[in-house]
Parts: structure tokens; sequence; C-alpha cells
């Protein structure tokens, strides 16, 4: 589906097929990622939406297949252009994967401070001005990741992605396990990460409510491969049964 | 009957195959580490961390163990050679036993458990939690951000606590031999002095070299590929200090044997 909003394709995923062992997971996924563009994918849990996020960010190798960031081929890229890459990239994953043994304001600034000279003090003061636009309270900076709650956890995971505002962000399932309020907040947050910084992203989640929020194009995985493929709106309107399944099972607001 | 012998032999044949691959991802972790760790940047703030982890808080451990086996060994080698010139044979059994084989097995043995059950669950964590992965993404290598300072400050830190450990063994000797076996101090002195032998200290530092390097390879090749969550955690931890003592035992002969074989 190209739209004519966007031309330059950000990210291209063509005829990936990812296995492990037997169990095949993905199996021929096609899509592109448009400049400013927002795109959710969704799927039962399993479904293998992870997978490819990693497969994306080279954290595994796809079997088949070929993954352009920026028209640069990253399957089998060399490490070192690889790495570089990955710093135009902000992502959160699952279940936030901060480093426990340093402080939030560190987790929070830690590429930036690993790539650029930044005092303490003026690295304080950026991871502050990030908390704040999360609704989280200055205080949180100075504790570790386990002194916080599940969901501030996530929020400050949030915090380390869009740190240094990359063009790209990838959220695995950002909003799980917050609350509405906040929910929506990282929603309206990922929408202005793409809208004033002209980036583009990728979301997987379960949350309908959030997708429609969120999201220019929706991609539907089952069986291991992209089942269905459209905007928001067209998702609640189409007959296709999964679709229908999976936004009555977890949201039927949205088909009232 | 024929198909049950070949299942066990097929099985026998899986399991050496299994052993053989981990040999190999082992060999290639090891040469991935000490590559990365002649490679800049260096975080040596972590390194500091590490040798203050590592060495300072490891001595307590270390000088116990290793004072009470030098008390131990000069009673028993004087309930041994009682008849015997005791005085210097009591000093010279404590010298060599403890610079030669104790000092460097019980030091080897003692970090294996504390440090190495400690380096293995850590990383462990944050390979199961996904914070290697995330490392990776953000700029850094976890080879040389997580790995290299380990191995860095266990080589600087497990010849030092191999020394001290010695200097205390020695002490505990002392400390027997005169309390309590009311031996002449000068002379006990003078011949643990005159029996100390270069070649000893060369030795027992080597073997200190070796274990840093088993103790810290070792556990962070477990934590490095640990899987399945708790259950894994819990499997790299026991068996990096498992394996790690297994190999302190045998490479401690082997390092022997080239000495003074």
């Amino acid at each position: 589906m190209k739209n004519k909003l966007y031309n330059k394709t950000i990210i291209e995923v063509k005829n990936l097929t990812k296995s492990f062992n037997d169990n095949i997971v993905l199996n021929n996924i096609n899509f592109e990622l448009f400049e400013g563009e927002s795109l959710a994918i969704i799927g039962e849990s399993g479904s293998g939406k992870s997978v490819l996020l990693k497969n994306i960010i080279g954290l595994l190798t796809p079997d088949k297949g070929s993954i352009k960031i920026n028209g640069l081929e990253m399957v089998n890229l060399k490490r070192s252009v690889k790495e570089k890459v990955l710093l135009d990239l902000g992502i959160t994953f699952q279940h936030g994967a901060l480093f426990d043994s340093l402080q939030n304001w560190e987790n929070i600034v830690f590429k930036i401070r690993n790539n650029e000279k930044l005092s303490n003090k003026d690295a304080k003061k950026l991871a502050l001005s990030i908390i704040k636009r999360l609704g989280l309270n200055s205080e949180i900076l100075t504790l570790y990741p386990s002194e916080i709650s599940g969901g501030m956890q996530k929020r400050v995971a949030i915090a380390r992605a869009i740190c240094g505002d990359p063009k790209i962000l990838l959220f695995d399932e950002p909003t799980s396990g917050l609350d509405p309020v906040t929910g929506s907040l990282i929603d309206k947050l990922i929408k202005t990460a793409v809208k004033t910084v002209g980036g583009s992203a990728i979301t997987i989640t379960h949350d309908m409510a959030s997708v429609c929020r969120i999201a220019d194009k929706v991609i539907l995985i089952d069986r291991q491969t992209i089942s269905w493929l459209g905007t928001p709106n067209e998702m609640l309107k189409s007959n296709n049964p999964k679709i229908k399944d999976f936004i009555k099972s977890t949201n039927p607001k949205l088909f009232v | 009957m024929i198909n049950s012998i070949f299942n066990i032999c097929g099985n026998i044949g899986q399991k050496f195959l299994k052993f053989l691959a981990t040999i190999g991802h082992f060999f290639i972790f090891f040469i991935t580490a000490i590559f990365w760790m002649f490679r800049p940047p260096w975080y040596f703030k972590k390194i500091f961390y590490q040798i203050i982890d590592i060495g300072y808080f490891s001595l307590p451990v270390v000088g116990l163990t290793t004072f009470f086996s030098g008390m131990v060994l000069a009673l028993q080698t004087y309930n041994g050679f009682t008849e015997l010139n005791t005085e210097t044979t009591v000093a010279r059994v404590v010298l060599t036993s403890i610079t030669r084989e104790l000092g460097p097995v019980l030091t080897g043995l003692m970090v294996a458990g504390r440090i190495g059950a400690k380096m293995a669950a850590e990383i462990a964590t944050m390979r199961v939690t996904e914070q290697i992965d995330a490392l990776g993404t953000l700029g850094t290598r976890p080879m040389q951000y997580l790995i290299a300072p380990k191995i860095i400050a266990s080589l600087i830190c497990i010849p030092v606590l191999v020394l001290l450990g010695n200097t205390i063994g020695i002490l505990g000797g002392y400390v027997i031999a005169i309390f309590k076996l009311e031996f002449n101090p000068s002379i006990y002195l003078y011949a643990t002095v005159e029996y100390l032998q270069w070649i000893d200290i060369i030795q027992g530092t080597v073997k200190a070299i070796i274990f840093g390097l088993i103790i810290s390879m070792v556990s962070c090749y477990f934590g490095f590929n640990a899987t399945k969550g708790a259950e894994g955690v819990g499997y790299a931890t026991t068996a990096s200090v498992v394996i790690s003592s297994v190999m302190i035992l045998t490479s401690t002969y082997v390092i022997t044997a080239l000495f003074f074989g």
C-alpha cells in the first residue's frame, strides 16, 4: 500500500522468513514503512510480532529475505555499519530491558553518553526534560529501575528510546501494563515524536484504541504471515473475520 | 535388542557432538572476549568497580581460608615430623604447600564460588531480561562493555589475591608454630625466607592468572548464553561454579607438571 503522502521508504521488508528449528514463525513477510508514517503491528500472542522486530534491528537473522533501513541492506551487514544504523533508531523492548545496575537518568541518556561527551549535570538535565514529557516525576531520576513501578519502568524505557530524537522509533507493546490515562499519554507522545521530528514508527500493540490513535497503517500478523494490511478506519470497517475477532476481543467498544 | 543398542549409541553420539559444539562455542567466545579486551574504548569506571568487587571484597574470605589452611598445615606437619628437624621442616612444608598449591587453588576456588557465581548470575539475568539485547541497540558492544571489564579485573585481582593469600597462609603457619608449638620465631622465619624460591612465586602467579582467566571466562560464557528465564539463570550460576572449580583443579595439576614434572 503506497500512500501518496509518503515518498521515502525508511524500512523495507521483503520476503522475510524466520524459523526456529523446524518451527516457522514468520513466512514471506513483506511491507514498507515510509517517512513520517506510523505503522502498528497487531496479532495474537506468539504470532511472531516481536520476532519480526528483532529481525529488523538485527538481533535475529532471517532465514530468507531482505530488510532495508534507509536503503541499506541490514541482513549480513558489517557489524560496525549496522551499529551506526542502529544509533538512528529508538527501541523499546517488551519488558523494558532497563539496566538495573544504573539509575534511571543513566538509563535514559545511556546512548547519548556512550557516543558523545556529556557532563553528569547536562545528562541529568536532558533526562529530566524527557521524563517531563512522559508525565514522570523528577524524583525517579536518581532511583534504580527496581525501585519504581512497572508502569514507570515502561515510561523510562520509552524515555530512553526517544532520547536524542531518533528518526525511527520501534516500540514493542509500549502501553501494555499502563493505566488508560498513561497509555493515552504515551500514544500522544509517539504521535508527536513521529510528527515533530518527521520520524517513522513501528508499534507492536494489542491495544486497539491505541492503534486507532497512533497508526496510519495497520498490519495483522496471523499464521506466520501478514494476513491483513490497511488503515485504522479500514480496519474498523473490515469484514475480515480475524480482524473482527481481534477487535471484538480486545476492545469491543470500538465496534459500537 | 539391536535397536536399543543403536539408540544408546545414538544418544551417546548426540551428547558427544553437543559437548564438542559447546567446546567450539566456548572457544569462539574466548577469542572474541580476548579481542575486545584490547580494543578501545576501555570502560575504566567499570573495570575499577570490578577490581573493588573481585579484589577488595574477596580478600576477607580468601584471607580467612588461607590463614586457617596455614595453621592446619603447620599443626599436621608438626605431628607427622616430630622426630625430624621439625623447625625447618614445618616452615618448609608450610611455605612450599601454600605458595605452590594451597594458596592459588584455595583462592581460585573461593573466588569461583563468590565472584564466578555473581558474574554468571548478573550476566544471565541481563540476558533473559533482554538487557544485553538492549545494550547492542544503544551503540554498545556487550562483549566490550560487560565481559571485557570483568576479565581484565579478574586478571589483575586474582594474582594479587593469591600473593596476599600466600602471605596470610604463611602467617597462619607462623602463628601456630610460634604460639602453640613453641618454635623459635627467628629460626622459623629464617627457615621460611631461606626456602622461599622465585620459581614458587612465579608458578603461583602463573596459576593465579590462569585461574582468573578460567573463572571470568567460564562465568561470563554461561551467563552470556543463558536461556529459559529464572531456571536458566540458576543453571548458568551452578554450571559456572562447578566447571570453574573442576577446571581450576585440573589445570593446577597441568601447571605443576609443567613446572616441576
